[in-house]
């Protein structure tokens, strides 16, 4: 039971992050090699305020998410300006990456712990904890998809140029998608740290913010739910194949190769997973509200 | 004071001049037309003036305010909206939905309420969605709302682009040939469109870029020709038409189609 408690949280953590690098990704089109940076700072920040300062967990959650976000701002006013590339942004992300990853490892103070890392972090997080931020998430993010700053996002995703004479502020539309996934990385490197109850700066490395990235691009654009689904499949997946050794990476890029090939835009691209249980009940309520209209005529 | 005024205006690119010291004044409520051949630099001029190019030399006065190095955006909500000669609708969106974008492209509400879906934003978002709709109706093509609008037939998406610019209530429109690649009947149908478009908002100033002489002569009061970059003439459609410059310039042109 632990173990599948443990894979249920992990995939729990790595949701909320998603929920972030969703608008990032798949709203506004911006791709980043280096959210676990995001993660790092929310975790330390969190991970500070509970230990130290004896903050309330969730207190201490958000306000890691909050640093994480304007954090962000460091690496995104300078390159998501005027005329900027993308391409800009995403090496930009990359090398923030890195350096949040070694100025951690060399901060001496004793809150930090250097290279050692925290370690004796309250162990606040739980699977009860886990479920419920993810499921928090992703109502929020589905919220924030469908009003018009998600729209505006998506204008930008395909026509930037247009989109800036219609009207839209690309700058700022950028940045704030920006701090969207930063605050949703940042809360969920604060709920890593409350679960493992330690950490290394190292653990925060580009893996993470390619495991990140790949979900996104896996479960599909324009959707909130479909990179949801697909990082719990990605956390499951390497647990499911374990019997398959050294297999597995291979059946890992094979899969990731197929749907590349067969599903350009993602799995659940420009769709949601409840949209047919929606639909379904808009169809049985129009049923009804005619069956009644004929039984009054 | 002219509405839009511009003063020896030239927009170079590297070595090609795309416009060159191009003066023009346009009143509030014309409907006005700019013709000339492909390469003309046509729609360099409407690029210069919503910002989407950089004046080489040159100013834009719009109301009175000039529009050099101003964003694109803040000259779009100034009051100037545009269409596009290649059409850039969304095309993974419905109808509505591109209407709403030219509706409120500065958001009315912040990220967090947008996150809370609080009441004032499941309000706001039913306006948006009622007055995209009122636009829908007014250009027509109402009964495609939830189409996604990549899948429309040509003609339509032209509409939809219509819509998309009239939604952010602008002051002046500019049209780049917004007949191109229909057949006669559909540009017919576009011609008494823009003539129904005009009379109905008289305060609204519209620029017409179009390749078709004919579709010109119809709707606008007076024309610039444009030819090289370099205003060739000026007047109404029938002088225009009679102008010795202009035919050779036509003429010229289509000596070079036919060529080719
Ligand atoms: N962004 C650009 N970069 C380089 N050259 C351009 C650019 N835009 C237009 N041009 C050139 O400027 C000239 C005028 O183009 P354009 O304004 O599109 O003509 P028209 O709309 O009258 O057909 C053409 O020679 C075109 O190749
Ligand atoms: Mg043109």
């Amino acid at each position: 039971m632990g173990y599948l408690e443990g894979i249920a949280i992990s995939a729990s953590i790595n949701i909320v992050c998603i929920c972030g690098l969703v608008i990032l990704t798949g709203y506004i089109g911006l791709f980043s090699m280096g959210h676990a940076s995001f993660m790092c700072i929310g975790a330390y920040a969190a991970a500070i305020l509970t230990k130290y300062y004896s903050f309330p967990f969730i207190i201490a959650l958000l306000i890691g998410g909050a640093i994480a976000a304007l954090s962000s701002l460091i690496i995104g006013v300078p390159t998501l300006r005027g005329k900027m590339s993308a391409d800009c942004f995403a090496i930009a992300t990359l090398g923030f990456g890195e350096a949040v990853r070694i100025i951690m490892s060399n901060i001496s103070h004793p809150y930090f712990g250097g290279a050692r890392g925290m370690s004796g972090i309250p162990a606040y997080m739980n699977l009860g904890w886990a479920l419920a931020l993810a499921f928090v998430s992703i109502v929020l993010t589905l919220n924030y998809a469908r009003s018009q700053h998600g729209k505006l996002a998506l204008a930008i995703r395909d026509h930037q140029d247009a989109s800036e004479l219609i009207g839209i502020n690309i700058f700022r539309e950028k940045i704030k998608c920006l701090m969207y996934s930063a605050f949703f990385c940042g809360i969920g490197g604060g709920m890593m740290a409350h679960y493992y109850t330690y950490m290394v700066p190292n653990v925060f490395n580009a893996t993470i913010s390619n495991n990140l990235l790949t979900s996104v691009v896996l479960g599909g654009v324009s959707s909130v739910t479909g990179p949801a689904m697909g990082t719990a499949i990605l956390t499951f997946l390497p647990e499911v194949l374990r019997f398959l050794s050294n297999w597995r990476l291979a059946i890992y890029g094979l899969v990731m190769v197929l749907i590349m090939r067969m599903r350009p835009e993602g799995l659940l691209a420009h769709k949601e997973i409840h949209q047919p249980i929606v639909q379904l009940v808009r169809f049985i309520r129009s049923r009804t509200v005619r069956s009644t209209d004929s039984g009054r005529g | 004071m002219a509405q839009l005024e511009l003063k020896n205006l030239s927009v170079h690119f590297g070595g090609v001049k795309a416009v060159q010291n191009v003066s023009l004044q346009i009143e509030k409520g014309e409907f006005r037309g700019l013709i000339g051949p492909n390469g003309a630099g046509k729609t360099t001029v409407f690029n210069a003036v919503t910002g989407a190019a950089q004046p080489t030399q040159g100013e834009i006065y719009f109301e009175g305010t000039k529009l050099n190095g101003m964003r694109p955006d803040k000259i779009a909500h100034m009051g100037i909206a545009r269409t596009f000669q290649n059409i850039r609708i969304y095309p993974k969106m419905t109808a509505a939905e591109n209407v709403a974008i030219g509706l409120e492209s500065y958001p009315s509400y912040n990220a967090f309420s947008a996150m809370l879906r609080l009441p004032h934003v499941v309000r706001r978002d039913k306006e948006i969605k009622r007055l995209s709709l009122e636009y829908l109706d007014r250009v027509g093509i109402l009964e495609y709302k939830d189409h996604e609008a990549g899948a429309l037939p040509y003609g339509l998406q032209r509409k939809l682009e219509i819509a998309r610019a009239m939604a952010g209530n602008p002051k002046l429109l500019f049209l780049d040939e917004p007949a191109a690649g229909m057949n006669t009947q559909e540009g017919l149908e576009m011609v008494t469109f823009l003539k129904e478009l005009h009379s109905n908002n008289t305060d609204l100033t519209i620029v017409l870029i179009e390749h078709h002489l004919e579709v010109v002569m119809q709707l606008c009061q007076t024309i610039n020709v444009l030819n090289l970059g370099s205003l060739l003439a000026y007047g109404t459609p029938k002088e225009v038409q009679c102008n010795p410059d202009v035919i050779k310039a036509y003429l010229g042109e289509r000596r070079k189609t036919y060529g080719e």
